[in-house]
């Protein structure tokens, strides 16, 4: 390795380091508070070495990793959601009974499988990141052991997981067999279109999507779902909405956009198929939904429809407009997912429409904080999820695919009356019985009043980090 | 060439489908060293002898073997005549036969082809450990994390606190 591949590396650097110095640090005396300044600083370090990285790219790591504006810009994301999400399980998390240091070991290093992805270049570093991600994964969804659901939670992803992950081994095998490499840009030098896909060929990239899609929750692979976002611990339900599929997205979309996969015809009608499935059935199965966790984790596969539209333009301005939407949809995520954590308790747990009602008279701020995610992800003016929505929706109009123009306009419609229920579910008055929540944090407080005032303030002035993505960001 | 390859290939199937329709785990574990050895077999037919040697050092030798003393741990009652029972010559007959035409396959794979066969060359040990520690070091780090979350996952998940208060003052 090289000074320069070092410095290229520097950003995840402290994503790998972290864990080894808490589990030093475990091993010595468990020490709650420290562990989380630990693993704040590693992050905070992570997302501002970023910035010292930029003049040095692009680069590539040998066939393994490249480094551009592109992996810099999700490795932001990343670092950024999983810094939120650890302001706001702080709380939830300290409150927990048995130990609890091994939640931020193992939240570093998921993130850290997460930012892999964002710059893997070949099959073998998309798999061991992928892999790092989901291992991470499986022992932060069944963290609280003593819970059934979120045992029963963990081991569905377990199996589904390990499924899927052979899906995408065997797919990237056979399209391995037609190339004889596995980088990215080599598969890209040897497929010139048009070409005529070999059965074969169009097997490997086939599997692969099934792989990418469980990862997603893509729909005809969404299933598990809604039952692993109720039975995670809910920072966690928080991280695999966002942290997990900004990583798995990145790859997706670097691959995708590596083979050309938007003029191949075939790939085209079955990623239109598969974005129209995802975006009406996740709003239809959200619609009646009383959980919030389950209602969020359907709208999170709503969001992945709408994402995964953008593969289908095939050009730079979708590209950029997919990961502001991506940015948006996170922080909206996270901000729901951050009030309900702030909220529950191991005993109690705030996860139904029965337990947030009321929630303005007695909690206000919290309410305001939860509409405020709520509308941005439903996508209403003055907040950012509607200028997200109006910026792919632009672009997919200038890109003529206008039959998934009208199925995003009715699926945001659609939208709109299940988000709207929590936030009325919120303002009205309740009877009499008492409920009572824990104190917040310090640290959440934090994190919540950050995304509100961000989620208004790119609602109402998103126009310089637009720029900054058309600036920088391109593939 | 293909013929040896497409016995071990079917070999390798068969036996895997064995190992999930036992009902006993260590016959199961029987026919999972069936399917490791076909797949090392495939591996010396593809030209890469040295990752042959690996599969069967490492898993059908280290990883199997650990199998095997978990399960004989978790049953540690054993009568005698379930003993008898377990090791009726139908439990080790099919694997045994699966060896041997596995045994066959690469007698006469070894006596028949030119080697190599494949234009790429025989994959060395010492090929891989240059790419190992060349273009693939990164790769060999990210699996050093990957295995330090499997274990401190499996710490978490398997430990058992120590109880502080006598269990007459637990509440319900």
């Amino acid at each position: 390795m090289t000074a320069t591949d070092i410095l290229c590396l520097v950003p995840v650097l402290p994503l790998a380091v972290g864990p080894l110095i808490i589990m030093i640090m475990v091993a010595i005396k468990r020490n709650y508070e420290l562990t989380y300044g630990i693993t704040l600083l590693a992050l905070l370090l992570g997302f501002a070495f970023i910035f010292y990285t930029i003049p040095f790219v692009p680069h590539s790591i040998g066939p393994l990793f490249v480094i551009d504006h592109f992996s810099l810009f999700f490795l932001g994301i990343i670092i950024l959601s999983a810094l939120l999400i650890v302001l706001i399980s702080y709380g939830f998390i300290k409150k927990l009974s048995g130990f609890k240091e091994e939640y931020y070991i193992i939240l570093l290093t998921a993130t850290l499988g997460a930012a892999l992805l964002a710059m893997a270049n070949d099959f073998v570093s998309f798999f061991l990141g992928l892999e790092t991600l989901s291992i991470s994964l499986y022992v932060l969804i069944s963290f609280q052991k003593r819970k059934r659901l979120s045992v029963e939670a963990g081991v569905k992803y377990l199996i589904l997981a390990a499924a899927s992950s052979a899906f995408l081994l065997f797919g990237m095998g056979l399209v391995y067999v037609r190339f004889g490499t596995m980088q990215f840009d080599q598969l890209a030098a040897q497929l010139i279109y048009p070409v005529h896909l070999s059965p074969l060929l169009l097997l490997g990239f086939g599997m692969m999507l099934v792989g990418l899609g469980f990862k997603l929750a893509l729909v005809p692979f969404h299933a598990w779902t809604p039952d692993v976002y109720q039975g995670a611990p809910t920072p966690v339900s928080a991280y695999i909405a966002t942290v997990s599929k900004g990583g798995v997205m990145a790859v997706f979309i670097r691959f995708f956009f590596a083979v050309h996969g938007y003029q191949n015809h075939v790939f085209f009608i079955i990623i239109s198929a598969i974005a129209i499935l995802t975006m009406l059935l996740g709003n239809f199965l959200a619609i009646r939904q009383k959980n919030l966790k389950r209602l969020l984790g359907y709208s999170s596969i709503t969001n992945m429809g709408f994402i995964i539209v953008i593969l289908l333009i095939g050009n730079k301005q979708g590209v950029q407009a997919s990961i502001f939407y991506l940015l948006i949809y996170f922080i909206s995520t996270i901000g729901a997912f951050g009030v309900l954590s702030v909220l529950s308790t191991e005993d109690k747990m705030v996860e139904t429409m029965k337990d947030v009602k009321g929630l303005y008279w007695r909690k206000p701020w919290l309410a305001a904080a939860m509409t405020f995610s709520m509308l941005s992800l439903a996508g209403l003016p003055l907040t950012a999820g509607f200028i997200a929505k109006f910026y792919l929706i632009f672009e997919a109009v200038k890109a003529d695919i206008l039959f998934l123009v009208f199925v995003m306009l009715a699926s945001s419609i659609i939208s709109l009356y299940y988000y709207l229920r929590v936030v009325t579910a919120m303002f009205s008055k309740t009877g009499e019985e008492e409920k009572t929540y824990p104190a917040l944090s310090f640290s959440g407080g934090l994190a919540l009043s950050f995304i509100s005032v961000v989620i208004l303030f790119l609602g109402v002035y998103p126009g310089w980090l637009i720029e900054m993505l058309i600036k920088f960001v391109g593939l | 060439m293909n013929l040896f390859f497409y016995i071990a290939g079917i070999v390798a199937i068969l036996s895997t489908i064995m190992v999930i329709a036992q009902k006993n785990a260590i016959h199961a574990l029987l026919y999972m060293i069936v399917s490791f050895f076909s797949i090392a077999v495939i591996f010396y037919l593809l030209d890469a002898p040295f990752i042959a040697a690996l599969e069967i050092i490492i898993y059908a030798g280290a990883i199997l073997v650990l199998f095997i003393f978990v399960t004989m741990m978790l049953n540690i009652v054993i009568e005698k005549k379930k003993e008898k029972r377990w090791l009726k010559p139908k439990m080790w007959v099919i694997p045994i036969i699966l060896a041997v035409v596995l045994f066959l396959d690469l007698v006469f794979a070894v006596y028949s082809i030119p080697f190599p066969s494949v234009d790429k060359g025989v994959v060395m040990p010492k090929h891989l450990g240059v790419a190992l520690f060349t273009q693939y070091l990164p790769a060999v780090e990210i699996s050093a994390m990957l295995l330090l979350v499997g274990v401190i996952g499996a710490y978490h998940l398997g430990s058992q606190e120590k109880k502080v208060t006598h269990r007459f003052f637990e509440k319900k």
